[in-house]
């Protein structure tokens, strides 16, 4: 059976630090606590006392020409002796380059070459970790001229040669597909069932014509249903919401976490009934 | 395209003031140009800088007003790539193109400091203060305590207007006061207490033996000097009351070097 967790969100800290709060673990945005100290630090150490953590980081550049930042790097690597996370993850993208900084999780072409950038990258990654880096697809709002190959054949073919894992956001694959036309399903059906880690589920912006992956509303419908497929083909595996601007009180995510328990019920009761 | 080519480009797009159109990037099954699809990426980079400098400078916003405050922070992002991977850390410049960008409201670059020194000192680095209780215990062991050390997240800096209390008013939602220069100018500590950032103004005895203890001189020799620069003070006294202040507001650290 799946576990189920929630994005620990500093709106959130008095409602953890309280009371045992109805989740598995806690899922923390490693950039915001590698810092040089003050409450971020304080607080995470507190709330790790009662609550199992995962690592989510946002600034790794996997997939930079430029390669990894190895101060960067240092520091992930101090947060992940200081956290002890289950396990950590960022993102299928890069950030910048140059000693540019774009904040953002930009897309890659699915080419062989940036393959072997990447896999090169996440190597050193896993080098310094000594475990494996778990990857998570972006939402993205364009594609390249140069592209090979569909997304889920580079990531397979990364998990392949690097041995890495899978944060599969379902709301990213809902939007990147409404907004490049491709197949969810076929999404799907194509990740290597042995590599994925986790779920995340989150909401985005519906502007018409192209969706945003804002992650600032609650899992849409479309969402949750491609949810209930990813567990059906894909088995169970750790669980999330995660939402990132707009938060909520914390009884309204637990709430719309309730809504993954369900579902992964449900599909458990019709593979037990099949 | 090699990826080198395309990120380079991709980049360049981003930052240049106006975004245009691409052959890299491939057709849009829903008609969308690539020009508009590089906008969403174009315009995430200047709402997502100009958020984090109005979060980090929330006083200085609500000084100027959030449509002038609006209009600044994305002539600064135009003007100034972000070169940290922390984003917090963005906009250490901003008080310096404040002071430039509005000559005649002075006070604004002053305010501005506040709000990011005092952003630095939340998330700064730790250290174990020194308090009255550990003083006690390290001066019955029969340690040496002619020297006295700063937690680091102290910062002093010198303010030419009223600029704290318009800070204290906008952080209450009052109305600020009006801007004026100072008889004298004034000069302030920032520094950490526990989780909360702290700030106060300091007095001319307070801000020499704050200089001297940064400078590394031992208490004997502050004193010293403190005798010869305040000769009308009692500077025992006047010491032994800054140590109880220094003490009671945790900005001596236990921490050796």
């Amino acid at each position: 059976m799946s576990s189920f967790g929630l994005g620990l969100r500093t709106q959130h800290y008095h409602d953890f630090l309280n009371g045992q709060q109805a989740v598995d673990w806690l899922e923390i945005l490693s950039d915001n606590y590698m810092v040089d100290g003050g409450k971020p630090l304080i607080m995470l150490d507190k709330i790790r006392e009662h609550y199992p953590m995962v690592m989510h980081g946002v600034s790794l550049s996997i997939g930079s020409i430029n390669g990894i930042d190895k101060g960067y790097l240092k520091k992930l690597k101090a947060l992940e002796q200081r956290v002890q996370p289950m396990w950590v993850s960022d993102h299928l993208c890069w950030g910048g380059v140059h000693g540019r900084k774009m904040h953002d999780l930009l897309p890659l072409p699915f080419t062989q070459e940036a393959l072997d950038v990447v896999a090169r990258n996440i190597h050193q990654v896993q080098d310094t970790l000594q475990r494996p880096l778990v990857l998570e697809n972006v939402s993205s709002y364009l594609e390249f001229e140069s592209s090979e190959m569909y997304e889920w054949e580079f990531l397979s073919a990364l998990c392949r040669s690097t041995g890495c894992k899978l944060l599969l956001d379902i709301n990213n694959i809902y939007v990147s597909a409404f907004n490049h036309g491709f197949s969810a399903s076929d999404y799907i059906q194509g990740v290597p069932t042995e590599s994925i880690a986790q779920f995340h589920l989150a909401g985005h912006q519906n502007n018409g014509v192209h969706l945003i992956d804002t992650h600032d509303h609650p899992v849409c419908d479309g969402v949750w249903e491609l949810y209930r497929e990813a567990l059906k083909h894909l088995g169970f595996v750790p669980t999330m919401i995660e939402r990132d601007d707009n938060i909520p009180p914390l009884e309204d995510l637990l709430s719309e976490l309730n809504i993954a328990r369900t579902i992964a019920s449900e599909v458990t009761n019709q593979r037990a009934a099949s | 395209m090699k990826l080198d080519e395309l990120q380079n480009q991709f980049q360049r797009q981003l930052l240049a003031q106006d975004c245009q159109d691409a052959d890299w990037v491939s057709a849009s099954s829903r008609g969308l140009s690539a020009q508009f699809r590089l906008s969403i990426y174009h315009n995430a980079y200047r709402v997502r800088l100009a958020e984090t400098l109005l979060d980090t400078f929330e006083h200085t916003a609500n000084y100027i007003t959030a449509e002038l405050f609006d209009t600044l922070a994305y002539a600064y992002v135009e003007k100034h790539p972000s070169t940290n991977t922390n984003i917090g850390m963005y906009g250490q410049d901003f008080p310096d193109y404040l002071k430039q960008a509005l000559p005649s409201c002075q006070e604004v670059f002053e305010i501005a400091m506040m709000d990011w020194l005092l952003r630095r000192a939340f998330d700064g680095p730790d250290s174990l203060p020194l308090t009255k209780h550990r003083l006690e215990g390290i001066v019955a062991s029969g340690k040496d305590i002619s020297l006295l050390k700063l937690v680091p997240t102290v910062c002093v800096y010198t303010q030419q207007w009223n600029s704290l209390d318009i800070w204290h008013a906008v952080n209450q939602d009052k109305e600020a006061p009006v801007a004026l220069t100072l008889p004298e100018p004034i000069t302030v500590m920032i520094w950490r207490k526990e989780t909360s950032p702290h700030f106060r103004s300091l007095s001319h005895i307070e801000t020499k033996a704050l200089e001297l203890l940064q400078s590394g001189q031992s208490i004997e020799s502050l004193c010293e000097i403190l005798s010869e620069q305040f000769p009308d003070l009692d500077i025992a006294t006047e010491f032994g009351q800054l140590l109880a202040r220094w003490l009671g507001d945790e900005i001596l650290s236990c921490n050796p070097d």
